[in-house]
Formats: C-alpha cells, structure tokens, sequence
C-alpha cells in the first residue's frame, strides 16, 4: 500500500501554497472561516457548464464533468483518491498483493450496504468488474482492467483479483471513480447507490438532485439535505448565476477572471494546485523531432513562468518536463530554464544553424491551449524557430490524425507518474502521442510494474524519469490550478489537488453555515 | 384566378426547399472525420463506435441516408447530434420557442416604429430633422449587428451605465421570458438593425403617394391634413412596405444568430454557432432548413399579400 | 417601386436608391465621381473610408513607433492597464495589434466583392441577354441561393471546409453573386433594347463582344451602386464571422477576433474591444454613405437621361 510518507509531506506543502496564492489574489479565502461550524441541513445548488441529452447516471460511462460529479457522489469504489490525490479505502478495508502482484485481495469494510439497505457483498464487486470489462460493451475503466483474469469471492468480506501478468499498480486502476460498486442487480435507469448520497431526480442537460444516503457508512457525517446539480451552457452564465446567488458553488472559472470575481466579497475562490498538464508534444519518430537535440532545443525556448502568467493567468505551477508532480517518486532534476544560446546551438548541431519552420497543431480541447500555443510561438521565434499555428476544431482534433499530429498538445488529469505512464508512454499506451517506445525504457517499466511497494520502485522510476527528461517527446511547462467559486456560507471545501472540481465533487464534507 | 398564381407560388417554395435540402446535406458529404467518434469522445472504444455507426446508419449509401434525413424532416425528426450524442429536435425544441420570443419583440416594436419614423420624416422632408434620421439609418443600416449590440452593452451593462444585464442568464428548464430585463439588449440591437430599413422604404413610399395625384385631389376637395394623410396616404404606402417588413423578418431568423451569440441568448442562433464550432453538421443541417423555411413561407406570405393587393399585379393575373 | 421584388437585399438597394434625388445636378452633366463628392453624403464617406484603409494599411508600419512591439509579442499580465490602451486576455499590446488588425479584413472583404460582382454581372448579364429558359433556370437557381441568409451559408461551408481565408472570401463572394445578378439583369434588361445594342447585333459583333463594350459600360451606375453595398456587407460578414470565432484564426491580429478574444474582460479592459467596434463601425459607415451617395448620383443622370 503507499505509505504516506514523502508524498503526504508534498500535500500538505500545496496545501499551504495554494493558501497563499488564494492570499494573493484578490482576499479570497477558504470557505471554512466564514461559513462557520459544520451545521446540518440545507441545500448546496451547484452550477456545472456543460451537459447535453446523452449525460448519464450509469456509474461506468462518465463523459462530461456533470457525469462525474454524479458518479463520485452516487457510487464508491473499493478506493479513492483524498485531497492529496493519494490512494485512499472507501469501500474496501484492505487491499494486498501477494507476492508477486498476480494476486490481489480486498477485503471489504464490515456492514456496508447499498442505498436500499441490502448488504454490499462480494459477488456484487465481482459483478461490477464483469460490468465494466464486458467484452460486448466495455465501459470507460475498461482499458485498466485489461489484465484482469477473474474476480473470485472467497468469503463473506473477501475476494481475490487475479491478473494474468504482475501489476504492482492494481490498487491505482481500481481507485479511479470510473470503477464504482453497483449491485447485481443493478438497473442504470433507476439506481441504487453505494456511494454517500442516492438519487431524487435527474433531467439530462438540465439539474440533478440528490440527497443524503442512509445507509452510508458515514452518513453520520453528511451535512447537507439535499444537492442541487444545475447545467449551464457557458462560463458566463454560471458566474452569473453565481453572483446572483442563484447557485452556491460553481465549479470552474475561468483564471483570467479569477480576480474580478474574487473581488466580490460575498464570494470565496477555491484555488486548488492540481496534476493537471497541458503539453506539447514531439513526435519523436518524425522529422524534425527524431532529433533528440531538436527536442531539447524545443524544451529551452519555453519561458515557463511567462508561460504560467499569460496562460493561466499566473494560476499554476511550473513544470520540468516531467508529468506526475504529485507522485511520491517525483524527481528532484535541476528545474529546467530558458536558455537560447543553448537552444540554437543545439539546433545548429541538428543541422539547423538558420532555424527551422514547425507547424503546431492546436485546438480548444482545453481552456488555455490555444493561447498556450500561441504565447509558445512566440517565445520559440526568439531562438530561429518559425512556428506555423494551425488551429482546428476540437472534433477534427480528436480526430482520425489524433495522436498522429508531428507537433500539437493534449490535456491530461493529474495522474501519478506509473498510471501515467501505462497511458501514454508505451508502445502499446493507447495515447501514445509522442510515439515514444524505447526498448531500455519498456524493460525498466515492467520491473517497475511489478512492484506494489513505491518506496521500493523508486529507483526504477527515477530511471525511466531520467530517460523522459533527457530525450522524451513532452514539453511540460506547467500545471494547471482547478479554480472554483462559492459563496462565502458554503463550508468544508478544501484545495483539492485531483484536478476535480470543488474538494473533488465529494460533497458529503460540504455544510451551509449560518449567513 | 388567384389561386393559379398562389398555387404555382406554393409549388415554387417547395421546389425551392427540396433543392436547399439538397445543397445543405450534400454539403455534408464533404466533410472529414467519424461522427461516431465524436458523439463517443476520445476515449471510446472501437466496439462501441462501431455499434454506433450501425445504429445511426451511417454505414449506408448517401443518397439513402439523405431519404432518411429528409422523411425525418417532415415528422420533426432531426437526427444525432454529434456533438451531444442526443437527439437534434430535443436539442433545438425551446431553443425555436426562445428565438421566437426575440424576433417577435423585435418585429412587434420596429414595425410600427418604423412606419411612424417613415411618415414623420416624409411629411417633414428636406428639413434638418428628416436629414439628421437619413442619416442616423444609414449609419446603422451600414454596421454589423454585432457592432452595435457592444456599442449598446457598453453603454448600458459596463462602462457608461450598469443598469442592464450584458449576458442572458437562463437557468435549466426556466424560459427566457421570466427574466424580461434580459430581453431589452438583444431586442433592441435586433431593432436597430431591422428598423432603418422599413423607415427608409416608409419614407420614399409616402413621399410617392403625398405627391400622387389622389392625395392632392383630397386636398383639393378640403379633407383635413390629418385625415388625408391617416386615411388617404399612410394606407396606400403600407402594400409595399409590408414586403419589406416581410424580408425584414424573414432577414431576422438569420440576423439573430450574431446577437444571440453576442448576448449568449439560449436560442437557434447560439445552437448553429455551437454546432459548426464542433463541427455537429445534424445540428447545422437543421437549423439552416429551418432557416430557409422561415424565409420560404414569409415570401411566400408577401407574395401572396402583394398579389392580392396590388391592382396592376391583380390585373395581370 | 416594385412589389414583386422579392429579395430582401434588392429592397435594400430599392430603398437607398429611392433616396431623393439632388435638384441642382439635374441639369447638366457631371462627371460621377463629381456628383459623389457634390454631396454630404459621398465627402463624409469617402473621408471615413479613407481615413481607416489609409490607418490599416499604415498600421503594420507604425507598430514600432507606438509601442517598439510586433503585434504577436508579449508586454505584461493579461488585461492589465499597461501602454495607451492596456494589454488584452494574452498580455498583448492592444494598441499594436489594433494597428495590424485592419488590412486583412479589408482585403478578404474587397476580394469577396470582386469575387461577387465579377460572377453575379455576368450571370446577370448573360441571364438578360440570353433570354428564354436560361434565364428562367438561372434565376430559379439564384432563389435556391437567396432562400439561406448569408451568414448561415457561410456558417454551413465552414462546418463542412473549415475556417480558412479562401473559405470566407469565395463562400460571401459566391453568395453576393445571385444578389448582384438581379440587378445586372434587371440593369440589362433596362438597356438591351437601346438602339445601339440592336445595331452593333446588325454588325454582326460576337456576343462577348456586345456584353462587353456595349451593355457592361451602360449598366455601370446600378453595379456601381451595388458594389459599394456589397463592400459594405462583405466586411461586415467578414468581421462578424471573426467575431464569432469562426473567421480569421489566432494568432492574427484581426479586429474581429480581438473583440471576440477580449470580450470576456469587456468590464475591466474596454479597449481590447472598443478600438476594433469603433474602426468596424466607422469602416463600413462609410463604405454604406459612398454607396448611397453612388445611388443618389446614378439616380441623377438617369433623371438627365
């Protein structure tokens, strides 16, 4: 199991960073201080942007951020990810490897049952996971269980996860919320729930309510009545509807108004640090980029603080090429800085003593990634490199060219730097946009992959770390901060550093305090 | 007699959709990229984009799929939305109602006022005010709708006065019309846009008729100017301005489209920007035949007027 | 006064060709581009257009003397007050990448015209002087056209091909073209049965040649009209189209992008939008006098005639 050692240290350092950039912009503080002590009761109505007729309440199809916060509030899974972004139990009391991590065993916490008061048992984990894996019709998490042999009870609490080869990050996969517990009977359409809250109503693309589930293991410590989900179709009708106090909370804002709004005095900002990134990405198999110097040369024209200012508005964390900054093995590499003497004499060794002309595919897949481009682009000029932006539409970009672009970005949650890896590293990843597939680097990662223990994998993820660092396709500039907004009555939300919006959508902590 | 022309008229406006629904679906087939993956997102798997496919039949022949989509036209039924995944009439359903609302506030002001600024002006020809209003609508006959909603936001919701809303604020299921403060923006850039139009046709027709020979004989006669002018002029330069309020509202279901988008206004306008912004041709598909039919009937609705008003058309009927 | 008319866009031209016709230029013969500046109207336009084709073309020139920036690059914090009138949502010089804003939109909007005017008087032209079943096929065809609003048919062509240059300018310039083939054809017809269009078709002069010398130099006035309508129009579809996200792409310098990309901070940095509304507003202003002020000296040698 991670022990909270090092990574627990790191969390409560973002905790408090991400308190003093809430000083800096604007007074806004965390909720807490206002809204009092936790009382119980009343209703916390949220605004979400985005929605449409296909949004869902199936525990294993979640798309759009209101998906999501329905999933996390209605479902559990065996584990979850905290504040920190650790791996922590919800449902299950334990989960062991055995030796050679082939085996893995969850034993589940004692008397916990679904909403409609019917014990939480092993056959339906067992059903679960043959939900999500059906090979007929394989549900989001599908891809994570790809080795996952059978699911066996062995007793009235326990069971045995069987893998077909060694995964020492079992634990990772079956924390994600795409992996919720439903009973075996489970019906999509009308729910039972195993998470803290159930269902009262839900109208796709327009509100979701649910209340308080009584059979809960903690619903002593649920506050709230009732929540109210509300859809919105832009940002400027959710802060609207925010300084109107037609909502409570809103999650996501965009950074550049961050300070207009944190100005209201009714409002309290919620500025988390996350794990979110927002990368370029070289193709290391195609010209120009299968240069390992033309890649370097890439990673030093980046003003990475500029970076930071202009794209996000000065709301996130600077980045060093290497994804996972909440891992516990996250590496200490001398941060990486602007440097274009270096830069052109590196391209100059590439052949490209006149500079070179790229062509930057970009697309709104994310808010900040057009801009990012745009401010690379200029940055890059300074050091001979003419970059051409190309800018698509999402669809196209997620289209059939997607992760075939030479030069273009993509979007990523925070992940720790191994499940990172597994998605987007490997010759077999299925978002492996920089193609990068190194036989030294395959090698290291299997005998990484085998070992539960991060303490003990340590060494072989600073290699591979090193390998990403020194010739890898990803130009990291930064993490993105999450960025919501509640009104000063709203207590218990807290940074949240997973990159999910308002302490993580998980509510059961949230309280309306006395006005 | 008149129902010869009319009909011939009918059967030239069906003509005329059938052959936009040929231009807006061929259109389509020109375009890149897999529907199914869209509607699924970057993560699907190919199993399920390939059960997709099936079930919106994209697998078929295009000539096929165009019988499909055109029979869905006439039952309502408009197809996926790939963008969305859901249905493309519940998508649009209140978005027509919220739309509605704004151009028909806007017709319901800027006629009339266009008609009185048209009296008032040809009835005080040549002098400065009549120059000052030419001028005034041409000046915003010339500027894009767009231009004129910041002018007004500016104004009235930001910098000068903050006093009306800049940005439509609808929360799920509540119509737009329960929150009227937000209506005035939108509606009144629609107004300035269309209005100094029919002011312009307003005024060229009443100074025609003023100068007509049966107004002067009214005179002549010893009507009161007032009357003459009430129930001799101002009825007579109605028949052709009610072709240009007719193109002015047919104009309107297009023209909303930048103001909607400008003022995030929950109607047809913002969906069509949605839609091409994520390239979700059922949606566009849709709203551009709903477009064209609006324009089709209004024509349809002042040919017919002018046929039955004109006496020289009457006669060459 | 036609009723029959059945195009919202030839009632716009009606109805700025119904403006009143200046006395004193009735009487003898003026040249036209006199008539124009005769009138309020025409100086006023033709000194606002100026003004702003002379600022955008200029403006690309004067970006080092009025910050020493390009205007891609990068001054200070997003909406920050910084320079004559601030930075916009990326830190960018709003003052330089107004200056560099203006020329696309002209050009893209003067070659939608030509485009346009180029295919719609020939259409015109060929439908009027054909005759017969062409012309009615050919007419039946421009109200398939004119049945979709401009902008939605230009919203459909960048669904399908994508927000490029060549897209914008030949979707406006192709859809202006039904609209200035009715009054090429209504223009021709006017003219088609003068005498000397009857005697240089006794001569035996090939057909192009008589749509060209003959009929085009006569049809001048009502095309000139409507070019400038059309000028009017194209930059005005060109801007709204960038302003919707739709036109030109970042990173262009464009004052319709830039209201879109500023609009956002419309209450704590103005100028990032109100500077490009100001220089649209004040470009086609003028564009639509000069038009008018051609209406009013057509109208003037026609009343000669």
């Amino acid at each position: 199991m991670n022990t909270p050692n090092r990574r627990q240290a790191l969390g409560a350092g973002l905790a408090v960073s991400a308190l003093a950039g809430l000083s800096a912009c604007g007074g806004g503080t965390v909720g807490a201080a206002d809204a009092g002590k936790p009382v119980k009761g009343g209703t916390l109505r949220v605004g979400i942007t985005g929605g449409n007729s296909a949004d869902t309440i199936d525990a294993h199809i979640p798309v759009n951020n209101g998906d999501v916060c329905r999933s996390v509030n209605l479902y559990n899974a065996l584990y979850g990810w905290d504040d920190d972004s650790q791996v922590v139990p919800l449902l299950a009391e334990s989960f062991e490897a055995n030796d050679d991590s082939t085996v893995w065993t969850c034993t589940l916490k004692e008397g916990i049952k679904f909403s409609d008061g019917k014990p939480i048992t092993p056959e339906d984990v067992v059903f679960s996971f043959k939900r999500i894996t059906d090979p007929d019709d394989p549900k989001t998490a599908a891809a994570n269980f790809t080795m996952l042999d059978k699911v066996v009870p062995t007793g009235e609490r326990t069971l045995e996860f069987r893998l077909s080869e060694p995964n020492g990050l079992f634990n990772d996969a079956v924390a994600e919320y795409t992996a919720g517990i439903v009973p075996v009977d489970y019906d999509p359409e009308n729910p039972v729930c195993s998470g803290p809250f159930k269902l009262k109503s839900f109208t796709a693309a327009q509100s979701t309510v649910l209340v308080p589930n009584e059979y809960y293991f903690d619903y002593d410590k649920t506050y709230l009545d009732e929540v109210e989900l509300l859809n919105f179709n832009d940002d400027d009708a959710l802060i609207n509807a925010l300084l109107s106090t037609q909502v409570d909370a809103i999650a996501g804002i965009p950074l550049a108004l961050v300070e207009v709004i944190g100005a209201d005095e009714r409002m309290s900002i919620l500025n988390s640090k996350t794990g979110m990134w927002l990368p370029f990405t070289m193709r290391v198999d195609k010209k120009p980029f299968d240069d390992v110097k033309v890649r370097q040369a890439f990673r030093l024209v980046v003003d990475r603080p500029q970076m930071i200012e202009q794209v996000l508005s000065g709301y996130g964390t600077i980045g060093n090429d290497m994804f996972g900054p909440l891992s516990e093995n996250y590496p200490k590499f001398p941060q990486r800085k602007r440097d274009i003497d270096k830069a052109k004499k590196l391209l100059a060794e590439a052949g490209y003593p006149d500079g070179l002309e790229v062509e930057l595919v970009t697309a709104p897949i994310q808010s900040g990634a057009v801009e990012a481009a745009q401010v690379f682009a200029q940055q890059a000029a300074d050091a001979g490199i003419t970059v051409k932006i190309r800018k698509v539409d999402a669809t196209t970009f997620f289209g059939d060219e997607y992760l075939k672009w030479d030069f273009a970005q993509d979007f990523w949650y925070t992940r720790d730097f191994m499940p990172q890896v597994i998605s987007c590293a490997l010759s077999e990843s299925p978002f492996n946009e920089t193609h990068w597939d190194d036989a030294k680097f395959n090698k290291v990662f299997d005998k990484a992959r085998a070992i539960p223990d991060a303490g003990e994998r340590r060494d072989y993820e600073h290699e591979l770390q090193k390998m990403l660092y020194d010739e890898g396709g990803y130009i990291v500039w930064g993490f993105a901060n999450q960025v919501d907004a509640f009104q000063k009555y709203v207590g218990g939300l807290v940074p949240n550093s997973t990159g999910r919006p308002l302490s993580g959508w998980r509510f059961d902590r949230v309280w309306i305090g006395e006005v | 007699m008149f129902g010869k022309v009319i009909g011939k008229r009918l059967l030239f406006s069906a003509f005329i959709l059938i052959a936009v629904s040929l231009l807006v679906f061929g259109a389509t087939l020109l375009l890149p990229g897999d529907a199914a993956r869209a509607i699924l997102g970057q993560q699907a798997t190919p199993e399920r984009i390939a059960a997709l496919n099936e079930q919106l039949g994209l697998n078929d022949p295009a000539w096929l799929r165009y019988f499909h989509w055109l029979g869905g036209l006439f039952v309502g039924d408009f197809g996926t939305s790939s963008a969305t995944g859901g249905s493309v009439s519940a998508l649009l359903g209140d978005r027509v109602w919220a739309s509605f609302v704004l151009m028909g506030l806007a017709a319901i002001v800027s006629v009339p006022l266009g008609i009185g600024l048209g009296v008032y002006q040809a009835l005080h020809r040549g002098g400065r005010r009549d120059q000052a209003m030419t001028g005034a609508s041409l000046v915003f006959a010339a500027m894009p709708e767009f231009v004129i909603g910041i002018g007004l936001i500016a104004i009235f919701a930001t910098s000068v006065f903050q006093i009306l809303p800049a940005v439509t604020l609808a929360p799920p299921g509540e119509p737009v019309w329960n929150r009227p403060e937000q209506l005035i923006l939108p509606t009144l850039t629609l107004i300035l846009v269309v209005t100094p139009y029919i002011v312009r046709m307003m005024r060229a027709t009443m100074i025609e008729v003023l100068d007509s020979g049966f107004v002067e004989m009214a005179r002549l006669k010893g009507v009161p100017e007032k009357r003459v002018i009430l129930r001799h002029a101002v009825p007579h330069a109605l028949g052709p301005v009610a072709q240009v309020v007719a193109i002015q509202l047919a104009w309107l279901a297009g023209g909303v489209v930048v103001v909607e988008f400008l003022f995030r206004y929950p109607g047809l306008g913002q969906a069509l920007i949605d839609g091409v912004t994520y390239r979700d041709v059922q949606v566009v598909q849709a709203i551009s035949m709903l477009v064209a039919a609006v324009y089709v009937v209004v024509n349809l609705a002042a040919d017919v007027v002018g046929i039955l008003t004109n006496p020289k058309l009457r006669s060459a009927a | 006064m036609s009723t029959d008319a059945n195009s919202l866009d030839d009632l716009k031209s009606a109805a700025t060709d119904a403006a009143e016709v200046p006395k004193e230029s009735q009487t003898t013969y003026v040249p036209f581009y006199k008539r124009v500046l005769a009138q309020k109207q025409g100086k006023i336009g033709l000194t606002i257009t100026l003004v702003i084709v002379v600022l955008s073309l200029c403006g690309p020139l004067l970006l080092p003397w009025a910050t020493g920036n390009t205007a891609t690059e990068f001054v200070t914090k997003p909406f920050s007050p910084y320079g004559l009138f601030g930075s916009d949502n990326l830190g960018r010089d709003v003052l330089s990448r107004f200056l560099a804003g203006g020329l696309t939109l002209i050009v893209y909007g003067v070659l939608a015209t030509v485009l346009g005017m180029v295919v719609g008087a020939i259409i015109g032209m060929l439908a009027a002087y054909v005759g017969g079943r062409f012309d009615a096929v050919i007419m039946r065809l421009n109200d398939v056209i004119l049945a979709i609003p401009q902008l939605v048919f230009a919203l459909l062509a960048i669904t399908v091909l994508g927000p490029q240059g060549w897209v914008l300018v030949t979707v406006i310039g192709l859809t202006h073209a039904p609209r200035i083939a009715r009054v090429a054809r209504s223009a021709t017809l006017g003219v088609i049965t003068e005498d000397y269009i009857k005697a240089a078709e006794m001569y035996a002069m090939p057909r192009w040649k008589v749509l060209l010398r003959e009929l085009l130099p006569n049809i001048t006035g009502p095309l000139s009209v409507e070019a400038g309508l059309r000028l009017t129009y194209s930059i005005g579809y060109i801007a709204s189209l960038s302003f919707l996200g739709l036109g030109l792409q970042p990173p262009a310098a464009d004052w319709g992008l830039m209201i879109n990309e500023n609009r956002i901070a419309l209450s704590i940095q103005p100028w990032g939008v109100l500077l490009p509304v100001i220089a649209i507003a004040l470009l086609t202003i003028g564009t639509n006098l000069l038009a008018d002020s051609f209406a009013r000296a057509t109208a003037s040698t026609s009343v000669e005639a």
